[in-house]
């Protein structure tokens, strides 16, 4: 079975690449920072961020959790804006 | 199924004859009664829609992405993570939330990387993927081996848990708690299939988000919603004071850290039951949707469990109402959400809570049962021993048969390891699927050059080595065993594991000159293309 790997496909994967990388980036590094100081440098996390109760650590640990979602808010929404239509055009030069 | 409704209606009442606090076990025993019909009576519906292959594993593909979102959720969120994160909380403050973000990172990695491959190369199970166009019977069984041992192991944590729980909860006997618990699995997973599982899981994730988001606003509530004052409060209750706000002693070494972070990324995304869930929606953009909700969710869940976790330590962490002579919570640190429920919302909400616990545990077991059935009857029956030249009612009727045998098993486990340190074993459900199922799906989907020889013995590797250092490591071989001094070091295998199975699949595929391993590469691309466009999902694939 030869499927014909046009031009079309070939940009697909580019561009799917191109989204993929940077969200799968802006996953892994933030998260092994966060791992990186709690093992490394705890103490970083303890100081109060600007004049309230609540400590870098548990600030930016919440923000994580909220991270983690807004990358699958992007993808789902780059993915279903630029991706199907390239998908869809595959599909009819088949 | 009237008998068994009945019998645990009997069980109740027995338990509240003997136990005495009656009160509070009624209203819970209520809610619990209710949920149990609602969702047998579901499983009756599901039975009727469940009598091919395709609709028993899958639910026929139906499933909408916002529903699968909620499944999925309501696979992963288990009575460990809801009870046992913000009892974490409510023990070391900060140190918690390590553990929420950690079971959430595997989520993004799913999405990007795996859940839409997945549903284009896949019917019923991962291996399908793994199998592609690898030789069926070595891949099938090593994938298979990977899949039981990740979900039995789940299960056995599952079970003892909820026996336990449910003792207090209930006040049932820890016996009459598993099989209850077992007999319901096998009926809801038996009838209903993957339809009534799917069901299960959305009615408890809304059940589940509902009561942690009335426990939540009603701790906040108290402090007017300034988190100011929240954290202020709390830290001026706890022994440890300030330092609750940041990292404490649960990761101390760098190479845990890296070790627990990898397994908990990756794991994630090699879970079974999880996966499976992939399948039940009709094409890749319904299963990217519902991976967007379910990190939605799961995500708030956590957000909820750390704000119960700080309301226990301000609200009940001085109050002798839950403490026992030696000032320990009663039942322990992870019922610290239990005992919050009441605090803010009297006897009602620990009652809700307490029947949602029990839902949410029966719901999880389902759900592992499912994925652990399809493993035997669809990987290692019907396509590894008689080669997919089966009848699909063959197949069917295995598949019910595992099930019950999976479910018996899990009492038996569950009742053996009663009094065993039963809490390495998530971690090593973790590690095995961060170790073996997602290298084999994640090289299957992009490394050309994946043979099935890399694959069966870098597989293999992977799941040996996890098992092995985390029987060897300071868990089991010390704690358990009782030994000295461990053999290897790390509490945490995955590090060490993963990296011998992407080394040794890297090794022994790019020294594979067999006349297979080249058919195998060839078929490569036609694989890819199939992968990333999920053209050619209809067509008949011959393998």
């Amino acid at each position: 079975m030869k499927k014909n790997y046009n031009n079309h496909f070939h940009n697909l994967v580019k561009l799917r690449l191109k989204i993929i990388r940077p969200l799968l980036f802006l996953t892994i590094v933030p998260y092994f920072c966060f791992i990186g100081v709690i093992a490394f440098k705890p103490e970083e996390f303890s100081p109060f961020i600007f004049d309230t109760n609540i400590s870098l650590g548990i600030f930016l640990g919440l923000l994580l959790i909220l991270l983690i979602f807004v990358i699958t808010l992007i993808y789902v929404y780059l993915a279903n804006k630029f991706i199907e239509p390239k998908i869809g055009l595959v599909r009819r030069n088949e | 199924m009237n008998k068994l409704c009945l019998s645990i209606l009997l069980f109740s009442n027995l338990s509240l004859a003997s136990d005495g606090n009656g009160e509070n076990n009624h209203i819970s025993i209520i809610m619990f009664i209710l949920f149990v019909s609602v969702t047998l009576f579901i499983t009756y519906w599901a039975s009727k829609r469940s009598s091919t292959a395709d609709e028993f594993y899958t639910a026929g593909g139906n499933i909408t992405g916002l529903q699968n979102g909620l499944a999925i959720s309501g696979d992963f969120m288990s009575a460990a993570s809801f009870l046992g994160i913000s009892g974490l909380v409510y023990l070391t403050g900060f140190d918690g939330l390590i553990y929420s973000i950690g079971f959430l990172i595997g989520w993004p990695i799913i999405l990007l990387l795996i859940a839409e491959p997945l549903r284009n190369l896949g019917k019923y199970s991962f291996a399908d993927v793994v199998s592609f166009r690898l030789n069926q019977r070595p891949i099938r069984i090593l994938a298979a081996c990977g899949s039981l041992s990740t979900v039995i192991l789940y299960l056995i944590a599952q079970m003892v848990g909820a026996g336990k729980l449910i003792e207090i909860l209930f006040g049932l006997p820890y016996y009459s708690a598993v099989m209850i618990v077992g007999g319901l699995m096998i009926l809801y997973v038996t009838f209903g299939g993957m339809l009534a599982t799917t069901w299960v899981q959305i009615i408890k994730a809304i059940l589940l988000l509902f009561g942690a988001t009335i426990i939540a606003l009603l701790v906040l509530f108290q402090f007017n919603f300034d988190l100011n004052l929240f954290f202020n409060e709390a830290t001026n209750i706890h022994i440890k004071g300030i330092s609750i706000l940041s990292p404490g002693g649960l990761i101390s070494d760098p190479v845990s850290a890296v070790s627990l972070g990898l397994a908990l990324m990756f794991g994630t995304a090699g879970l079974p039951h999880i996966l499976m869930r992939f399948f039940t929606v009709p094409n890749a953009i319904q299963a990217r949707k519902s991976v967007a909700y379910a990190t939605g969710f799961i995500g708030y869940f956590y957000l909820l469990t750390f704000i119960i976790g700080f309301g226990a330590i301000i609200l009940i962490s001085n109050n002798p109402a839950y403490l026992d002579s030696s000032k320990v919570l009663i039942g322990g640190n992870n019922m610290a959400a239990i005992h919050l429920a009441d605090a803010v919302g009297g006897e009602i909400l620990l009652g809700f809570i307490s029947a949602v616990a029990f839902a949410t545990i029966l719901a999880v077991v389902s759900g592992l049962t499912l994925a652990g059935a399809s493993a035997i009857s669809h990987d290692l029956y019907a396509n590894a021993y008689l080669k997919g030249k089966q009848s699909e009612k063959n197949e069917m009727f295995i598949s019910k048969l595992a099930t019950i045998l999976l479910g018996v098993l899990t009492i038996y486990l569950g009742i053996i390891f009663q009094n065993q340190n039963v809490a390495f074993m998530v971690g090593l459900a973790f590690a095995i699927a961060a170790s073996a199922n997602f290298p084999l799906l994640l090289l299957s989907i992009y490394w050309k050059k994946l043979t099935t020889r890399g694959a069966v013995i870098g597989g293999s590797l992977g799941l040996f080595s996890a098992i092995t250092f985390v029987i060897l490591g300071p868990v089991v071989w010390v704690d358990i065993f009782g030994n000295a001094n461990p053999i290897f070091p790390y509490k945490y295998p995955a590090l060490f594991s993963m990296t011998i199975t992407f080394t040794t699949i890297w090794v022994f595929s790019s020294f594979d000159k067999s006349e297979n391993g080249y058919k195998e590469i060839k078929k490569f691309d036609s694989q890819y293309f199939r992968s990333q466009t999920g053209i050619g999902i209809d067509a008949k694939t011959t393998h």
